[in-house]
């Protein structure tokens, strides 16, 4: 129903450019495809709509790294965002750094527990989650925990590595 | 009872535990102190996994309204007749313009010296300025495919010959600028890239009617799979590495043409007209004249108004809503398609 998407689109734009930019690391090509998975879904009209536009996100995001990866090219442009206003040279450095750290840390996790972190930071509930990648529900949070903690590690040790003056405050 | 497990820490700090089991843990870590400290270690955990992901999300921007999404088709059916009327009025003030020979419309092949990189980085430049902000975000999309897919090079000699450039000493060559091939396609025998010498209101023009163009051709020509498309064209269909083919077709005048629709993004198709070369070189000795005759096919959209070169034994065509220098860099990266 055009009404119900029109509701998922409101609540649900946003989360779902946040978990596109993370596998695609391009603001604008996440807006992108975003836009495009609720086209589709104004066409198809799915049941149900949120898990549809997140299996259809999913699979447009792998098809970009299939064809990156084919091409041997990198469409990592971090550094292309011109939206992205700071107020300092030295701010966006530091932006670029941590979102580059964070990128590598979560390149660390397997791809399925990547993947349940990312929806479940987009908003999914762990019936989605489970719905979308396949696992029992009763491992989700054992998956979640595992992601977490894979991703807080692999933070830290990048910035112990790298000399970097943050914080780590924990573990 | 036994001790918690990490999966049931984090599926209750989650909010995802039933409550008879959410009960049984709290009555169980009010009980047991190392459980008890294993969930505020979870639950900074939690948190700081949370925050970490916050630091590598985008800059929030207003969603646009739902209904644009499905907009631009509409737009376009409702303003074709109008595009038909401003491409007679565009091709004939354009075919007047060709054959006057005092105007500089002098065709050249681009293995002459008469475009250098600098030249075509300031034809560039009058073309970003005259570009609506609208077409600067396509131009600057494209700007970073060519980046991603040549590693930056052709992004980067444009930025930086239009930074030596602010303020041309001379202007390119009048009316046709010939574009010269990467070295890598350099032994390629290339054909004219013609650019218009139009003021900005014409070339802005220009841009708008290729895209209008490319959507009535695209109404018009039967799509058809890869092995047909082989087959018409005695070789492997030529695109843009790496953009995804939404759509081949053929023309429906059965002349041989071959159109492959490439999305360069959600909202913008690029056209890559293409067919046997053997029998175009000929043709191509001499300027093509502008046609305006309507019943032939791809042959309308003569190559007055269009950037071509040969890749292999085929003959190239590009078109799409982006300015001619971004379709040029695109047209240098073609080859068949994997």
């Amino acid at each position: 129903m055009p009404e119900d998407i029109a509701d998922i689109y409101r609540s649900t734009y946003r989360a779902l450019v946040r978990f596109l930019y993370r596998k695609v690391w391009d603001a604008e090509r996440a807006e992108d495809l975003a836009q495009e998975a609720f086209a589709r879904a104004l066409v198809h009209k799915p049941e149900n709509a949120r898990g549809w536009l997140f299996v259809v996100a999913a699979n447009m995001a792998r098809d970009e790294a299939r064809r990156a990866a084919r091409e041997r090219r990198h469409l990592t442009l971090l550094k292309s965002e011109p939206e992205t206003v700071r107020s300092s040279p030295e701010e966006e450095i530091d932006a670029d750094t941590t979102r580059t750290r964070v990128r590598a840390a979560l390149d660390e996790l397997t791809p399925r527990d990547r993947e349940a972190l990312l929806l479940w930071d987009a908003g999914m509930s762990y019936d989605e989650i489970a719905a979308q990648t396949g696992l029992a529900r009763g491992a989700i949070g054992t998956t979640l925990a595992r992601a977490r903690r894979r991703l807080v590690e692999a933070y830290d040790a990048a910035i112990e590595g790298g000399g970097g003056g943050q914080h780590v405050a924990h573990r | 009872m036994s001790h918690i497990d990490e999966g049931a820490l984090h599926a209750y700090l989650d909010g995802e535990l039933a409550s008879t089991e959410r009960k049984t843990l709290e009555a169980h870590v009010a009980e047991c102190p190392a459980c008890g400290a294993r969930l505020a270690e979870e639950r900074a955990l939690v948190k700081r996994a949370s925050q970490l992901l916050g630091l590598a999300q985008p800059l929030e921007r207003p969603a646009p309204p739902l209904h644009q999404l499905r907009q631009p088709r509409l737009m376009w059916r409702l303003r074709m007749p109008l595009a038909w009327a401003a491409s007679i009025v565009l091709a004939v003030s354009l075919g007047y313009y060709l054959r006057d020979p005092r105007s500089g419309m002098v065709t050249q092949p681009a293995s002459s010296t008469v475009a250098t990189a600098d030249d075509r980085a300031m034809s560039a430049a009058a073309e970003e300025k005259a570009a609506a902000p609208r077409e600067r975000r396509q131009l600057n999309q494209s700007n970073r495919l060519n980046d991603a897919l040549t590693g930056g090079a052709v992004g980067k000699t444009s930025t930086d010959s239009h930074a030596r450039h602010t303020t041309p000493t001379s202007p390119p060559a009048a009316g046709v600028v010939a574009a010269r091939p990467p070295a890598s396609l350099r032994n390629a025998e290339p054909v004219p890239a013609v650019v218009p010498n139009a003021a900005e209101p014409a070339a802005r023009a220009e841009a708008d009617l290729s895209m209008l163009r490319g959507r009535l051709v695209a109404t018009e020509w039967p799509v058809i799979s890869r092995e047909p498309a082989r087959r018409i064209l005695g070789a492997e269909p030529v695109g843009v590495p790496g953009l995804p083919v939404r759509d081949i077709r053929r023309s429906p005048a059965g002349d041989g043409t071959v159109l492959v629709e490439q999305q360069l993004d959600a909202a913008t198709v690029i056209q890559l007209f293409q067919r046997p070369a053997t029998a175009e070189r000929a043709a191509y000795t001499a300027p093509a004249p502008m046609r305006l005759d309507r019943s032939s096919g791809a042959r309308e959209y003569a190559a007055a108004d269009r950037l071509a070169r040969f890749v292999g034994a085929l003959r190239v065509e590009i078109a799409g809503p982006l300015s001619q220098d971004s379709l040029n860099r695109l047209l240098e990266q073609v080859k068949p398609l994997p």
